[in-house]
């Protein structure tokens, strides 16, 4: 039968799973790279140049990114598995998130000079980072509720 | 905070122990050590009305606004 554990369960597998992933991609952005390198003919706002090495240097920045917002993300797990939903932790991780979010599209948006379809991911990075900023919103509120509640005697 | 709990003071008049108070208004001592010291945000009328009741007092002689921040 499937309950509200076991979903939290599957959320901390599946994002320990994705850090796993993240960390295996890393020793294949150089062959990545050199793939879409090959196959990929339209060109950037710079014309149409060699994307080898400016993909490389945002593939491992974006990696660092991305493996940091799914570290936020399992401490927000954990702490909700622990019952403790809203705390100001919860609030941080969130906010981190929602900026790891940002920097990623900025990223996109700056690979984009040398092939224009990253333009898509930044826009969609960033319209990402702007929902976790509004749920970070919503949550700032919550914990701010809770602790009013929590000292009416 | 504007707002000053004396709870301390009719306790003192009262000759009644945290412990004895928190047991006869039904809350926990923990929570009546956060109206105490002054950390509560709110206090609830039914509280307030057991407080009153135990130690034979007005809410006035409870809760005393102050001008000073």
């Amino acid at each position: 039968m499937w309950s509200k554990t076991k979903s939290l369960f599957l959320s901390r597998v599946l994002t320990i799973a994705m850090i796993g992933l993240l960390c295996l991609l890393l020793f294949f952005i150089p062959t990545i790279a050199e793939w879409y390198d090959a196959v990929s003919d339209s060109g950037g706002i710079l014309g149409d140049r060699d994307v080898f090495i400016p993909m490389c240097v945002i593939l491992y920045m974006g990696e660092a990114v991305a493996i940091n917002a799914m570290k936020e993300l399992l401490i927000l797990l954990g702490n909700i598995n622990k019952g403790e939903v809203f705390i100001e932790r919860n609030t941080r991780c969130l906010r981190a998130i929602s900026w790891m979010c940002m920097s990623g599209g900025i990223l996109m948006t700056v690979l984009a000079l040398w092939r224009n379809i990253f333009i898509f991911a930044g826009f969609f990075c960033v319209m990402f980072g702007l929902i976790m900023r509004v749920l970070k919103n919503v949550f700032e509120k919550a914990v701010e509720i809770k602790s009013e509640n929590d000292f009416t005697i | 905070m504007p707002i000053i709990v004396n709870l301390d003071v009719m306790m003192a008049k009262r000759k009644m122990s945290s412990n004895e108070l928190a047991e006869k208004i039904e809350i926990t001592p923990a929570n009546l050590s956060v109206l105490k010291t002054g950390k509560a945000k709110a206090i609830r009328f039914s509280t307030l009305e057991k407080i009153c009741e135990v130690l034979d007092c007005q809410p006035g002689d409870i809760l005393e606004w102050s001008n000073e921040k």
